[in-house]
């Protein structure tokens, strides 16, 4: 069988491959954007709790600063690879370009599995990360931030580690960072409401009060809730809604055709986003299965829940009357889909636009950072507004003017940035 | 006096009465702390002082009789209310002391006189005893220093003036040391020694034929006269051959023991009664409050007799027992005792192991400081026999021989008896003990515990088997008697339940006369608004068999905790989760994104509601925001969430109504010595016992109480099975010897395989994901736990879908066992999972979890059956036909002649095997007795629930009236068909349908009417209760033409339905 094994990196070059393709870039270029710029692997020595030694295995990976420093996570996971690493710094790449914020694509990551590690077994992890490449990292040169596995405490230890070794004050050396300790506000609603900045700018070129909108979202997780409630600031109406129900192991979907009460939804949901189906049914929601989402009758799908969700088997059943699908989740459409979604003339928001607002509130999160100085949340959300608005803008008039699918479009716009960018320093 | 009136006046009223008897304590301790004055005075002083501890003391008058004189106040007479203790000096009465009412006074539920007064009696006779004793060890004392002044001792050795001494004042125990000198003399052989011993013998035999045959024999001698010159002879004898320290170190031990001798006699004669053991066992205490220095040997075999008598006969439970239990523990349990009159009962397993471990830990914590402070709470025991005096009381004497019927009878009558026993009354003086418990612990919420002798038993690990009630104990003294008596009926009632009876049926334990004691235990806890609760509770393993990491040692131990009460933590939940840790590596934590713990965290908590007077379940979110602020400690209990991440509780205190907060138990992990006592406990008494322990523990917030300690006994389906050997190689499909957990999986017929070269090589996301949702499929196809999943890597993923196959717990959930492979690439063996994803969801269904390393050395994988087996994966699932290099479905029977696959697991050695053997009936493994081999849900299973399903279904076949329904054809599949069904396996029919919608709903109907009947019959049989026992499918011609639905199961190559005649025959 002469089969190649599926490779995240490979995927990343194809598809960069075919945006090349579209932007006609020359030989040079492309062989520059198709390999990271610099990769750091190192050994982090850490004394064990039981007074053993443990050498871990680190990376960082810098697939390309042209535009400003890198930016991207830091991964914690027992099987991470170089070449995971490497696709999801391209992947960094083209989402900041997308935003058109000065910043690179970078990813890092440590082989290690958090089950097996006390506490203090993983702040010496962070700090030997730092301690091997704190010259290599920084808010002028490339700014990690939480991942798999990683949360803000794991930053603040890499932050104290960085700030012992300079010692200066950077808190813009990373981003993630609890409020109060150098987090910026806003940082909750920034994905959920940057999709909907989105879709309001799409409607506005539909010529769509959104008002008269009615929509179907997936998932009731952080983005969804509050995509919810932004869009209903907007005047429009959620119909349905499908959530995880953890007791029952079991997605399902709540729907009521006058449009969900997104306080009331919240008084009966725990902390997963699961409803309260006995209290759903109590306050006049109709329980349905969990696909059920899908085929609503309404203008616009919302897909915030996780990867792979609209796919050949159930893309069918999107109804006649859906004019929009915004994808919140990383993914959330499967290849085979997104063709006959193409063919139907469905407009789409791709999850590299549309979600986008998280990386844009990091970069935030940084800019206050060096300037120690921090916004209140609306100006934030103000500002978040701008940024995804003219990203959008950007993406469709590119769509429109070279007829292409959207999600093409933004990677056009993202690589010719990045490529622009690499030009413009006479690198190639 | 007045009447007391209201509550208070009763409460001002008994306090009152216990402060008179405390002064008239203290007056008597007065006048017998002057050793100089003369015993009359003394005893006169006493008559005096006593009348002032009693409730009416005007007419009160004490008589003293001491050495055939009696002593009384002017004004005295003799009359019927009265009550009296003798006076007793080493093993013999000297006198008597009584009280009388001159007059008739009111009687209370005790009788005219208080139970406090009646102990207050005997405590002054015991303590006039010990003077008396005292006065005359002091006038020996005298006569030695007077001895010592003419400077005799020189010529003399000290021991002879002891003896000396002895002889002039105590002539029988004078002998009996010379008798013992003399043994002992002849033990070291010497040959005079034998000459005294034959003369003695004789002459101690001619007196005792004295005794016996009376006048019919002449005496040949006076045999005291012998027996001083005898004895005389004796001491010299030794004189000449032992050290004269030894002498007098022997004579001292003698005279000590013989202080014991009273208690001796009462412990070891069968015949003695409680209540008599337990009156000696406090007057030695009282006469020697300060602790009596008993040789060694003689101090041990106190100890055994007691345990013995006492609490448990297991000889296992006795050796350690006697090691660290003093006389002194006893006396405070035996003071605490509920027991018929004439009682011999015992304690039982539960109380046994209780009193064991907190005297282990005493003993300990001087050496272990972490150990100092833990606490038991506050018990009241009811013996054994209590049980059967019960029964004997409400002639419900022939209920014991329930046992002996039908399982489905004993199950049908349960309900009944319960409610027999709970309407029956306790004999009175079991009312009466009851009551006095109830005083001593006040309002305080209680659980009733049962404490069988089964328990004792190791082996047949008895719990949860037998009930434990909550009482809130609120209201009036009748309202918490009733209750109280209510709950210890239905805890008795509980022996006659079916599962213990089933349970004991199976293990051979039906003939094994039960007996039950309980435990009236205050519940650890404080009031917090309306409820009561300990802040936390939880149970902790010696052992842990549930290792979440490889870095986890088996010793490092398990610890399940929960807020509230334990009750969460004892149990395994389905839909809540306790936080687990390993004492020994408290840094490794099962759940470690914020999102994981959040979702693994206790979400409820059980309290007792005083207001409603009833145990609940809230939920803790709740619980917290309506009264977090008043439970203590709680700043201990939780985290604070914060958007990615978990937060200490800030020290200005939390906001429970403004802050999302989680219960994680970190603070209390990690900045107390919360682990460190948990882990030093379970290390001390499984050294102490020397067998792993399990406990159970509560906090109030403050202190740490111990609640039970048993060996631990894994539940039945975690017990180490057996591991076959000398099996042929071919007989194996895989082995282990890493991170194995116990477990044993006797009856799986299906295997699915994920084929860990052709996953690595698929090529699309999507087909990679698609794996996961084709083993969902399966997942709700393949009969329930009795197939497996093996698969490369790390099942569950949330990362990199290549490390292993993406699947949710609702598309595993079903399995028996969930495998990992790591299959060595180059010299490099990837790490697996343990199941953390899932991890806590597998431990609460008691899915098993193995991990396999086929390329170790001596590590067997058969791989070729796996590979060359049929693949029925599109006969399953024809849609993922693209996935069948990678998915294997292995029907085990239909490719190895009817075999099916049996795992076994033991953690012990740290072994497993996957075995392909015959399906029980032949199994491979004879099971020891005594040494349960099979899971808890197998030991039920026994051929006929398949035969009796499938009668039924025969059954059901020949009632049907096929053109009434429209039925043209009926098969029956699954568990029924293939002979593996269990007692809670449905029987899965299909049914080819061509009528109208009108014959549907009545065929549908006509089967519910089935379904719900034999739901009731299994009931019956079996005690598992569905919401029906059919599972009807209908398939139209359609189905069965495009083979969709269950049609594929009709004439399919493996698994197929199987054709049920329709109609009368």
């Amino acid at each position: 069988m002469a089969t190649k094994a599926f490779n995240a990196f490979e995927m990343a070059q194809t598809q960069f491959d075919h945006t090349a393709d579209q932007l006609s870039l020359d030989q040079a270029t492309r062989d520059l954007l198709r390999f990271p710029l610099r990769e750091y692997t190192i050994s982090i020595p850490v004394r064990m709790d039981n007074g053993s030694f443990h050498v871990f295995r680190g990376f960082r990976v810098q697939h390309n600063d042209a535009r400003g420093p890198g930016k991207g996570g830091i991964r914690f996971h027992p099987m991470e690879t170089l070449d995971t690493v490497r696709a999801l710094s391209m992947w960094m790449t083209w989402k900041c370009g997308v935003v058109d914020i000065p910043l690179g694509g970078s990813k890092g990551g440590v082989i290690c599995d958090p089950h097996n590690l006390s506490m203090r077994e993983q702040e010496q992890i962070c700090r030997g990360w730092i301690r091997q490449i704190a010259g290599e990292v920084g808010p002028l040169q490339d700014v990690p931030a939480p991942d798999v596995m990683t949360n803000a405490q794991h930053m603040l230890w890499m932050l104290d580690e960085y700030e012992t070794i300079t010692r200066k004050k950077y808190p813009g050396m990373i981003t993630g960072k609890p409020v109060g300790m150098g987090g910026s506000l806003g940082r909750t609603e920034a994905t959920g409401f940057g999709v909907i900045f989105t879709v309001r700018e799409a409607l506005r070129e539909m010529n769509i009060k959104p008002a008269n909108t009615t929509a179907s979202v997936q998932g009731f997780g952080n983005v969804a809730q509050y995509a919810i409630r932004l869009y209903n600031q907007l005047g429009g109406k959620v119909v349905a809604v499908a959530y995880w129900d953890q007791k029952d192991q079991i997605a399902r979907t709540v729907r009521k055709s006058e449009g969900v009460n997104l306080d009331e939804l919240l008084g009966i949901t725990d902390r997963f986003g699961g409803i309260e189906k006995d209290k759903a049914t109590g306050l006049g929601y109709e329980i349905l299965d969990g696909e059920a989402w899908i085929e609503q009758e309404v203008d616009i799908l919302i897909p915030a829940a996780m990867e792979n969700q609209i796919t050949a088997e159930n893309v069918g059943r999107i109804s006649k009357k859906v004019k929009l699908i915004a994808e919140g989740a990383n993914g959330p459409t499967t290849p085979e889909a997104d063709k006959v979604i193409a063919e139907r003339g469905i407009f789409v928001l791709p999850d590299l636009l549309a979600n986008a607002g998280g990386v844009t509130c990091s970069y935030f999160e940084q800019v206050q950072c060096n300037m120690n100085y921090f916004w209140e949340k609306d100006e934030v959300l103000g500002k978040l507004d701008v940024k995804m608005t003219s990203a959008y803008l950007g993406v469709s008039e590119l769509a429109r003017k070279r007829k292409l699918y959207m999600r093409d479009a933004a990677y056009v716009i993202s690589v010719s940035r990045v490529a622009q960018a690499c030009h413009d320093r006479g690198w190639v | 006096m007045d009447k007391p009136h209201t509550e208070l006046d009763k409460l001002l009223h008994s306090l009152h009465e216990r402060a008179k008897e405390l002064n008239c304590l203290y007056q008597i301790e007065e006048i017998l702390r002057d050793y100089e004055s003369d015993i009359e005075d003394i005893i006169f002083g006493i008559i005096k002082a006593v009348p002032a501890g009693w409730q009416y003391p005007e007419v009160c008058r004490c008589r003293i009789t001491y050495e055939k004189r009696q002593f009384y106040p002017p004004e005295f007479s003799e009359t019927e209310w009265t009550i009296a203790s003798d006076i007793r000096v080493l093993d013999s009465v000297l006198g008597k002391i009584e009280i009388f009412y001159i007059k008739e006074m009111p009687e209370t539920e005790f009788g005219m006189f208080l139970p406090e007064e009646i102990h207050l009696l005997e405590t002054i006779a015991d303590r006039l005893g010990s003077y008396i004793q005292h006065q005359s060890l002091s006038r020996i004392r005298q006569d030695l220093e007077r001895a010592k002044d003419k400077k005799q001792i020189q010529q003399r050795a000290e021991w002879e003036f002891v003896v000396d001494l002895l002889e002039r004042t105590d002539q029988e125990f004078y002998f009996k040391i010379a008798r013992k000198l003399l043994n002992m003399l002849c033990r070291s052989g010497i040959s005079e020694a034998n000459t005294l011993i034959k003369r003695l013998g004789s002459d101690f035999s001619s007196e005792i034929r004295a005794g016996v045959l009376g006048e019919n024999q002449p005496q040949s001698k006076d045999p005291n006269v012998d027996l001083v010159l005898l004895s005389r002879e004796i001491l010299k004898l030794a004189s000449e051959h032992m050290r004269s320290s030894e002498i007098l170190g022997h004579v001292q031990d003698w005279m000590q023991e013989e202080r014991a001798s009273f208690l001796i006699k009462a412990i070891s004669n069968p015949a003695s009664s409680l209540a008599e053991i337990i009156s000696a066992v406090r007057r030695f205490v009282h006469m020697s409050p300060e602790k009596i220095d008993l040789p060694d040997f003689v101090r041990k075999g106190i100890r055994v007799s007691l345990l013995h008598r006492t609490i448990s006969d297991d000889l296992n439970y006795i050796r350690h027992a006697k090691e660290y239990i003093d006389l002194y523990e006893f006396h405070k349990l035996l003071s605490k005792l509920i027991y018929p009159s004439n009682s011999r009962g015992r304690l039982g397993g539960k109380s046994a192991g209780l009193f064991l471990a907190s005297a282990i830990l005493k003993d300990h914590s001087d050496e272990k400081p972490v150990l100092k402070g833990i606490k038991t709470p506050k018990t009241w025991y009811v013996t054994s026999d209590a049980q059967l005096n019960f029964m004997h009381y409400n002639n419900l004497d022939e209920i014991p021989d329930q046992k002996y019927k039908d399982i489905a009878q004993i199950r049908q009558e349960y309900p009944h008896i319960i409610q027999l026993f709970k309407n029956s009354n306790f004999p009175p003086e079991m009312v009466q003990g009851i009551a006095m418990a109830l005083d001593d612990f006040g309002d305080k919420p209680l659980v009733v515990r049962s404490s069988s002798l089964l328990e004792d038993r190791s082996g047949s690990a008895f719990s949860g088997k037998y009930k434990s009630l909550f009482v809130a104990n609120q209201g009036t003294k009748a309202q918490r008697m009733n209750a109280l008596m209510d709950a210890i009926a239905e805890v008795y009632s509980s022996t006659f339940g079916p599962d213990p009876i089933e349970y004991r049926a199976e293990r051979g334990l039906l003939d094994f006369y039960e007996e039950m004691s309980i435990m009236i235990q205050e519940v650890v806890g404080s009031r917090v608004g309306k409820y009561f609760l300990p802040s936390y509770a939880g149970v902790a393993f010696s052992n842990n068999e549930f290792r979440w990491s490889p870095r986890i040692n088996r010793e490092d131990g398990l610890l399940r905790i929960v807020p509230g009460l334990g009750t969460r933590a004892v149990d395994r939940l389905s839909d809540d989760y306790p936080v687990l840790l390993a004492p020994g590596q408290p840094g490794l934590h099962v759940n470690v994104t914020a999102d994981e713990i959040m979702r693994y965290s206790p979400q409820k908590i059980d309290v007792i509601n005083l207001e409603e007077n009833r145990f609940e379940t809230l939920d803790v979110v709740d619980f917290l925001k309506e009264c977090g602020d008043d439970l203590p400690a709680v700043e201990k209990m939780i985290s604070l969430v914060r958007l990615d991440h978990l937060q200490k509780p800030p020290l200005m205190g939390v906001d429970f109504n403004a802050d999302p907060f989680v219960i994680t138990f970190r603070p209390l992990i990690e900045e107390t010595n919360f682990v460190e006592r948990i882990y030093s406990v379970l290390e001390t008494l499984q050294t102490a016992m020397e067998t792993p322990v399990d406990i159970e523990f509560a906090s109030d917030g403050k202190d740490f109480y111990l609640l039970q300690c048993r060996p631990q006994n894994a539940l039945p389906g975690d017990r180490p099975a057996p591991i076959p050997v000398d099996l042929p190689d071919s007989a194996y499909l895989f082995t282990a010897d890493r991170y194995v957990s116990n477990g044993s999986v006797p009856e799986i017929t299906h295997v699915v395989y994920i084929e860990p070269e052709a996953y690595g090589e698929l090529e699309s996301l999507k087909d990679l994901h698609d794996v996961g949702r084709a083993v969902g499929e399966l997942n709700k196809l393949l009969p329930k736990r009795q197939f497996i999943l093996m698969g490369p890597g790390r099942w569950g993923s949330r990362g990199d879908i290549k490390l292993g196959v993406n699947v949710t717990y609702s598309e595993i959930n079903n399995t028996a066992v969930l495998i990992e492979i790591a299959r060595r690439t180059g010299k490099y063996l990837p790490d697996l999972s343990f199941g953390t994803h899932f991890f806590q969801d597998l431990v609460e269904a008691s899915i098993r979890y193995l991990p396999l390393y086929p390329d170790e050395p001596g590590i067997k994988f058969n791989e070729s059956f796996l590979l060359n087996s049929d693949n029925i994966l599109t006969e399953l699932l024809p849609h993922y036909k693209h996935l069948e290099k990678a998915i294997r479905v292995i029907d085990v029977p239909a490719n190895t002649h009817g075999k099916v696959l049996k795992v076994f697991m033991n953690a012990d050695l740290d072994q497993a095997v996957g075995v392909l053997s015959q399906p029980s009936g032949q199994p491979i493994v004879k099971p020891e007795l005594h040494k349960p081999l099979f899971h808890h849900e197998e030991e039920k299973q026994s051929p006929d629930h398949w035969q009796w399903r499938l009668a039924m279904a025969e059954r059901i076949a020949r009632n049907i009236n096929p053109d009434e329904f429209g039925v043209e054809a009926m098969w029956v599949f699954g568990s029924t068909k293939n002979g593996t069904a269990g007692p809670s396996s449905d029987i899965d029919l299909l049914l080819r349908f061509r009528g109208n919608d009108e014959q549907k709903k009545s065929l549908l109907q006509w089967m519910k009417g089935w379904s719900l009947c034999l739901d009731e019959l299994n009931y019956l049989r079996t005690g598992y209760r569905s919401s029906g026992l059919l599972d009807v499918h209908l398939l139209t011609d359609d189905d069965i033409a495009n083979q969709t639905s269950f049609a594929i199961k009709i004439g399919a190559i493996t698994d197929s339905a199987r054709e049920l005649p329709m109609g009368p025959e």
